[in-house]
């Protein structure tokens, strides 16, 4: 992907992280968190222009849920809801084992995309995600097994010598998709020529998503779009609109680089131009 | 076990929800759900060993608890 292939006018895939599994309620009151909530978000990003939502599980109060039912409920919410969106289940978990991260793999139907964390992520002072490399081959291979396209999370440079590696130890279905992460922390230092730097050492053919955290989901996000790749935007990432003003929903961050897209002149993937791009099967 | 400072509280200052959630009687404010997990040492996490804010309070210093 390249600024050749913004200047030929792939369609732009949005996809909305609505709920995530760090911060909730307690940061912005607009976090969708029951399956309901998060049900009706996912219809109203979907209407905003967003082909693909990226779901995270929580119980009744807000806090993590990872088991299989929690995830159905929420993705069947999702399904009733929405007319053809492409559901991706996380598999992220700080602090949970394999054998947990793997419930949400297992919903009937599967999700047709989930995200793969390819590597450690420091959390707090005295917590990492270890996402160590067998734990991202088990992950895959159930991913394989269940016909799910894996959605490559590359938090920062060295993660992307650990996505060649991945190439290396499985074969994976073109095209490959990884999402290229900015922010603070463990995550790759939000600055344009790092950017330029990570989408240079993609392997060859491979598509990408720009994700970047807080203040920077915006600029990254146009950054993005400009070098032909696609976007993910919503509140798991950044729960404000502006400086100081919290965001009132997904659909309204959706809505947002929908239409920087279509300044740009990038057209918005339809759900079915994004399965075509992502090489998925329709499920819907 | 949990850890001796969560409590689980529907509102706290301008803060309120329809379901009560984890609250820090050290920080004295709502945790973010993953902290939450820590707080009741769940899956893989252990409160004494991954918390800054108990860590630091039971050395007797201050924590910023930042939540980022
Ligand atoms: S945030 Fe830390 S100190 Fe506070 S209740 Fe949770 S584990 Fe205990």
């Amino acid at each position: 992907m390249s600024y050749d292939a913004y200047l030929g006018g792939e369609p732009v895939i949005i996809t909305a992280a609505l709920t995530g599994g760090v911060h909730g309620k307690e940061a912005n009151p607009n976090i969708p968190e029951t399956p309901e909530e998060i049900g009706r978000a996912a219809a109203d990003a979907e209407a905003a222009g967003a082909s693909v939502v990226h779901l995270h599980a929580r119980k009744p109060n807000g806090e993590r849920a990872f088991s299989t039912e929690r995830f159905q409920a929420i993705t069947d919410e999702v399904r009733a809801r929405t007319d053809d969106i492409i559901v991706q289940h996380s598999t992220g978990g700080t602090g949970a084992p394999l054998e947990v991260r793997r419930q949400p793999l297992r919903t009937d139907p599967a999700p047709e995309m989930a995200s793969l964390d390819m590597g450690p992520l420091n959390r707090y002072d005295h917590l990492t995600s270890e996402n160590t490399r067998g734990m991202v081959d088990s992950l895959h291979d159930e991913m394989v097994e269940r016909g799910i396209k894996p959605e490559l999370e590359v938090f920062n440079d060295g993660h992307l010598n650990e996505t060649h590696q991945l190439l290396d130890r499985r074969s994976l279905a073109d095209p490959v998709y990884a999402t290229l992460i900015f922010g603070s922390g463990t995550l790759t230092r939000p600055r344009p020529r790092n950017f330029l730097n990570a989408i240079d050492n993609l392997p060859e053919g491979a598509r990408f998503n720009t994700l970047a955290f807080g203040r920077h989901q915006l600029p990254f996000a146009a950054m993005g779009m400009l070098f032909g790749g696609h976007v993910r935007v919503g509140l798991e990432d950044n729960v404000y609109y502006r400086r100081g003003e919290l965001a009132e929903s997904n659909a309204q961050l959706v809505e947002r680089v929908a239409d920087l897209a279509s300044l740009l002149g990038r057209e918005v993937a339809t759900t079915r131009e994004a399965r075509e791009i992502l090489g998925l099967e329709s499920q819907r | 076990m949990t850890c001796p400072y969560l409590d689980y509280r529907e509102a706290s200052g301008d803060d309120s929800f329809e379901t009560a959630r984890a609250y820090c009687t050290v920080a004295e404010r709502f945790v973010q759900p993953m902290r939450a997990d820590i707080c009741n040492d769940r899956y893989d996490l252990d409160h004494e060993a991954h918390c800054e804010i108990y860590r630091e309070h039971e050395d007797g210093t201050e924590s910023s608890g930042d939540d980022s």
